[in-house]
């Protein structure tokens, strides 16, 4: 690292050379730059010509947006902080490419019949990357210190662990209420840290940590962080499933997605975090080495209503609404196709739980003879019904940085004239949209709206069974129900989904539920859009598509052996 | 003369203060909420008890005007506390982005100044001749670029298409460069954002000299110098030009210290590590601590660049002294 007297040294040469570059008076201008990285293999002639060493492999990932250090206190996204953590750390199970958790750190993990006890057997033989071995103490540790020093995320997961024992390499957890989640909620999701290097600092959520309190057990190790520009990260050659193939993942900051599109096409980073927009994913393809990796994801774009008020509180206005939006000529004309069509009953059509009965139905005629039916009538001929409080016409905020939901909000509101309700788009920066949709992250302080554009990110859509938290009355089980919606038979059916031990009755309960939802419209679904990811297929091919998680993921970076 | 120098230092206090409290309101006032930047995407999953210590924590509850006099305190001693976002010294941030910034904005004004001076004098010479019709429609086309637009055109070409300088940041990722080829590999990425910011920036000090030169050139002196039998270039260079500088300079100042706020959509077309892309950032997550900060940066450098063209005019133009 250098110091800081040579780092001005070096600025104030480069300044002088700026100018002169700038000027352009005779200068023979800069030389190419070094974009190669440490990943070109034919310029580098070999003496030995009958076994060439293999060279080293390094990947350089682009993210848009700082992630800090990376530790389970500091790192700043869900995704894809998240990922990049669990690139330094493991957790008792792990998320293969279909979804489903499975032993990691545990040579199994086993639940009671009620789901309220969790042994987990933790496998022998695993080191930290300082070398000590990684026990059993050292995960009921670490659960036990997210559970003191809350950190938002792990702490949640954990609500409800009531005991943790061990014995031996036994750990046993009890939970206070059944919980058929806690695998994938809990189990495959927090990290586990060191003891010997956590026990003796409190209050890490004031703490800016340095990257040497980044030792963990996964398949790398953060070796270096230049804020808001990059990360180095090592393999662990003595990870305990296998080396990883690729020797060094550099992570590059971008400013915006533009930026880190650009960069791959130049070939100055070679896979990126992010998924690219549908209309980039041709242009990309179409270059030679780039490849694309696409597939079905759980994110959500719809559209919200406050269901609170007039005349969003009547049922058939919002059935209306639903009819007339045609959700294929969204995903046709937004996505270019690489979307699926949304569902009224919320859950994706891809996943095992999804209810066949419940389909997206597009009929502005039986939309307009609904609302014709309960007295919505277009009294003054301007072409916009009307209903107590006046004219049916209404703003439809929007965010403005995803272009992607601002064409929807565009066609949405065209759809929505066509049964004379007269929808305004206004684009707002995120956090005033935010503000006005979900003030304060809070749903007990209301909502400043009357239509807004949504989106859920995947985990939500991921956990069906805590379908509760969108949909329910009560705001304590739904803190996410931004619309203000309350139906008795759904509050009933998805509070009961939260403990139900049987996976088949659940299955049950949540077939019911998407019918309700289809037929009450809490919100509109509109559509839940594909992943679109982009690689150099020169530098790493090897890529493990995860819904949800896109292909930089843990597993894609395994040896082909150590993955589930 | 004293008695006009405390007014002046009583008006820029009065300016500081006044500039201190907005920065200090204007983030309060936007709608939006810290929240999220705190609290990270988990936020909306988190109890009401949770938020609300988070928001204790953070000194969120506290009434505004203790939030204010922190502030003010916060400026007396140097330590702006820390990012909402990073939880790292305000201070540490701001001088790491600084120095990027200054380099990409100093380099471009200083080459913007030397392009713009010259060939505004060189217009304003040949008034309603072609070469002055031509460079002024194209100095005016030029001022309406939009700059994202420019700077990804320039990627398009030199970094996609031809592979020539390297497309986004200040230094190459993860490389242990040192020495000269540290510095090359700086200068390599500087090169991209500089000509983007210096092009857009050469039409307004053209602008401002041509007209200063037009103004200077009906003078009643520069009659008299060509009466007295003065070569055209000692007229051009000794008396019309030096007595355009004026405003020139004065325009150069205020440039100078808006470009301490660095460049933000150009260092972020660029994702280069300044100023700009900071307070974007900041503005975006509602980080008050950082914006306030970093606005307090701007407001200094445009006072001291004021107080710098105050004391520097009646030196460029004696006759400004008189009144």
């Amino acid at each position: 690292m250098s110091t800081r007297r040579s780092r001005l040294w070096v600025l104030a040469v480069a300044f002088a050379l700026v100018i002169g570059a700038c000027s352009g008076t005779g200068s023979e201008g800069t030389t190419v730059p070094d974009t190669s990285g440490g990943t070109e293999t034919t310029d580098s002639p070999s003496p030995d010509t009958t076994a060439p060493p293999a060279e080293p492999v390094t990947v350089r990932a682009a993210i848009t947006g700082d992630e800090d250090t990376i530790n389970p206190y500091t790192y700043i996204s869900g995704f894809p902080g998240w990922n990049l953590l669990m690139m330094q750390y493991d957790s008792i199970m792990q998320i293969d490419s279909d979804g489903i958790p499975q032993p990691w750190l545990a040579d199994s993990v086993t639940a009671n019949a009620d789901l309220t006890e969790w042994v987990l057997e933790i496998k022998e033989g695993v080191a930290w990357h300082d070398g000590e071995a990684l026990t059993a103490d050292d995960v009921k540790f670490s659960y036990d210190y997210f559970i003191e020093w809350a950190t938002g995320r792990f702490s949640r997961d954990l609500r409800g662990v009531e005991s943790i024992t061990v014995d031996g390499n036994t750990v046993t957890i009890g939970l206070g209420a059944p919980n058929p989640a806690f695998d994938q909620v809990a189990l495959a999701d927090v990290p586990i840290i060191p003891q010997h290097v956590w026990q003796d600092i409190e209050n890490p959520g004031d703490i800016a940590f340095e990257i040497a309190t980044n030792v963990g057990s996964g398949p790398f190790k953060l070796v270096d962080y230049t804020p808001d520009q990059s990360y180095r990260f090592e393999a662990n050659s003595d990870y305990f499933l296998g080396a990883s193939p690729v020797d060094e993942l550099v992570v590059v900051v971008f400013a915006d997605d533009a930026g880190a599109n650009a960069a791959i096409r130049s070939g100055e980073v070679d896979v990126i975090f992010e998924r690219i927009s549908p209309e980039q994913i041709e242009l990309l393809d179409a270059q030679d080495p780039l490849d694309i990796s696409q597939g079905p994801e759980f994110t959500t774009q719809m559209v919200n209503f406050d269901v609170t008020k007039a005349p969003f509180d009547d049922v058939a206005v919002r059935q209306a609404m639903d009819l007339a939006i045609d959700g294929q000529d969204l995903v046709d004309t937004v996505f270019l196709g690489a979307a699926t069509v949304g569902s009224p009953g919320w859950v994706h059509p891809g996943k095992t739980v999804y209810n066949p009965d419940v389909t997206p139905v597009f009929d502005p005629d039986a939309a307009n003879a609904l609302l014709d039916e309960a007295g919505y009538a277009d009294t003054d001929g301007d072409g916009i019904r009307e209903f107590a409080d006046g004219p049916m016409s209404f703003e439809l905020i929007v965010n403005s940085s995803d272009s992607l939901r601002l064409r929807l909000a565009e066609l949405v509101a065209e759809m929505l004239g066509n049964v004379g309700i007269e929808a305004t788009v206004a684009s707002v920066e995120t956090a005033t949209w935010e503000e006005a949709v979900w003030p304060g992250f809070d749903i007990n302080n209301g909502r400043n709206y009357d239509l807004a554009m949504w989106g859920w990110s995947a985990p939500v859509q991921a956990n069906t069974i805590r379908i509760a938290q969108l949909v329910h009355g009560d705001p304590g089980v739904g803190f996410l129900n931004l619309t203000g919606f309350d139906n008795e038979e759904i509050n009933t059916l998805s509070a009961q989904l939260q403990v139900e031990a049987d996976s088949a009755v659940a299955a049950d309960i949540i077939g019911d539920i998407q019918a309700l939802m289809a037929e009450n419209l809490p919100f509109i679904m509109l559509a839940y859009p594909d992943g679109a990811y982009v690689y150099n297929s020169d530098v790493y091919a090897d890529w493990e598509f995860i819904a949800g998680q896109g292909i930089v993921n843990k597993l894609s970076l395994l040896p082909a052996s150590a993955r589930p | 003369m004293r008695r006009l120098g405390l007014r002046r230092l009583g008006q820029y206090v009065l300016v500081f203060g006044v500039a201190v409290t907005l920065n200090f309101l204007l983030p309060r006032i936007m709608p939006g909420n810290p929240l999220a930047l705190i609290a990270g995407v988990d936020v909306g999953l988190m109890t009401p008890d949770e938020r609300a210590e988070l928001i204790e924590q953070v000194g969120l509850n506290r009434p505004l005007i203790v939030q204010y006099f922190e502030y003010w305190k916060s400026i007396l001693t140097g330590d702006f506390g820390f990012s909402y976002r990073s939880s790292r010294p305000i201070s540490e941030i701001i001088a790491e982005r600084l120095p990027w910034t200054l380099l990409i904005t100093g380099a471009a004004l200083v080459v913007s100044a030397v392009v713009g001076i010259i060939v505004g004098a060189f217009s304003a010479w040949r008034r309603g001749k072609k070469s002055d019709l031509t460079l002024l429609t194209g100095m005016i086309s030029l001022e309406s670029l939009p700059s994202f637009w420019l700077g990804m055109l320039l990627i398009s070409i030199f970094s996609v298409q031809l592979g020539w300088l390297p497309s986004f940041g200040a230094v190459t990722p993860a490389s242990d460069l040192t020495g000269w080829a540290q510095v090359g590999d700086v200068v390599e990425h500087a090169v991209l954002p500089t000509v983007t910011l210096t092009v857009l920036s050469i039409p307004g000090v053209y602008l401002t000299m041509r007209y200063a030169m037009l103004e200077v050139l009906g003078e009643d002196f520069i009659r008299t110098a060509r009466a007295k039998g003065a070569s055209e270039r000692r007229v051009l260079f000794g008396h019309v030009a030096r007595n355009a500088m004026a405003p020139v300079v004065t325009f150069l100042a205020i440039r100078f210290a808006f470009s301490f706020g660095g460049a933000v959509i150009i260092e972020t077309v660029f994702s280069y590590p300044g100023l700009g892309r900071l307070i974007f950032e900041a503005v975006s997550g509602r980080d008050y601590p950082v914006m306030q900060a970093a606005f307090l940066v701007i407001t200094i450098a445009v006072l001291v660049a004021n107080l710098f063209a105050d004391i520097i005019y009646p030196i460029l133009d004696p006759r400004s002294q008189e009144e």
